[in-house]
């Protein structure tokens, strides 16, 4: 069968549940910043929103993928309904695991790039017409390294580190312009998913360096809960004289 | 300069005026503390009242030919308040 990660095999299964908590963490943050924007109807909150969605879709089509790939039950499942369009040898099959990861790709790049562009000053840039160009071109790329990446899957992690350092670097200036410890724990939750992504890009020189970089993934993304519970347990009065 | 507030900015700076004088102020007062025009203040006085956010007191008192007028905050007026500091919070830490 086809193998698109070389994961350690005795963690195959343990990274679902990993991801499954990030997944969550992405849906929470996205429905947060979805409310203010109802409330703001500003369109920076609506692509925050949107970026993590892409981030939980991305999580999402990787779940299902792996709970195909390694669970039993799910493959026969599966291999049951694809066998009247594959013939008797499940000849797509392989097909069906590239197609999984170019969607977690896809929609991982595309919700990081929207970070990276949010995270920037100024802010104004995403209402304008030749912006959405440069969106669209980048879009084009995503797609572009997404297919390229289904053939060498670290170009995929190559990319999106690229795409972390650009966000990581964003907080940082944002910390040294509001010097909110909110903004530092967020800064440092895309610092350790940086860590991880960059770790999976060398996975193919050992196996158990995806471990490590899935316990980090999940670190960003407790760090990133952590803020969001502190944010909407915010009680602070901050006086105007 | 300044950048100008928005509509949601002025309304919470409206709501707070009102807080930070322990729930009740005369439309005087707050005027001066939100920095906003008579004219200006009335309007979003009048939505403010229409939502619920804020109720005006009359009280009578002698010397005095009219009412006098007091803004209250209500219950649903200081949820606003807890609401839009969450949200510029979340807006401060995710750099938005």
């Amino acid at each position: 069968m086809l193998q698109l990660h070389f994961t350690p095999e005795w963690f195959n299964g343990w990274g679902f549940s990993l991801d499954t908590i990030g997944l969550v963490i992405a849906l929470l943050i996205a429905a947060f910043s979805w409310r203010i924007y109802n409330m703001h109807k500003e369109n920076r909150y609506a692509y925050f929103a949107l970026a993590f969605v892409c981030i939980a879709v991305g999580f999402g089509f990787k779940l299902l993928t792996n709970g195909i790939y390694y669970f039993e039950p799910i493959r026969d499942v599966a291999a049951g309904v694809l066998k009247p369009v594959a013939g008797p040898r499940l000849a797509f099959a392989d097909l069906f695991y590239r197609a999984g990861f170019f969607l977690e790709m896809a929609p991982w790049l595309g919700g990081l790039l929207l970070l990276f562009f949010i995270s920037q000053k100024p802010r104004e840039r995403l209402h304008k017409y030749y912006e959405l160009t440069q969106i669209g071109l980048f879009v084009y790329l995503i797609l572009l390294i997404s297919v390229v990446s289904n053939f060498t899957f670290f170009v995929f992690y190559l990319t999106s580190t690229v795409l972390l350092s650009l966000i990581v670097l964003n907080y940082y200036k944002n910390y040294l312009n509001n010097g909110n410890s909110n903004t530092l724990r967020v800064m440092w939750a895309f610092m350790l998913m940086l860590c991880a992504h960059v770790l999976f890009v060398f996975v193919f020189l050992w196996s158990g360096l995806y471990f490590f970089g899935e316990v980090l993934l999940l670190a960003g993304f407790l760090v990133l809960l952590l803020t969001y519970t502190r944010v909407v347990a915010f009680r602070g009065v901050k006086r105007v004289a | 300069m300044a950048a100008r507030r928005s509509r949601l900015e002025l309304v919470f700076d409206i709501l707070l005026s009102i807080q930070n004088k322990g729930g009740k102020i005369k439309p005087t007062h707050l005027m001066y503390k939100s920095n906003l025009s008579h004219k200006l203040l009335n309007s979003y006085l009048e939505e403010l009242i229409e939502k619920g956010l804020v109720n005006v007191e009359e009280e009578f008192v002698k010397k005095r030919d009219g009412p006098l007028k007091t803004v209250v905050i209500t219950e649903k007026g200081l949820g606003f308040l807890a609401e839009f500091r969450r949200m510029r919070e979340f807006t401060d830490a995710f750099g938005l």
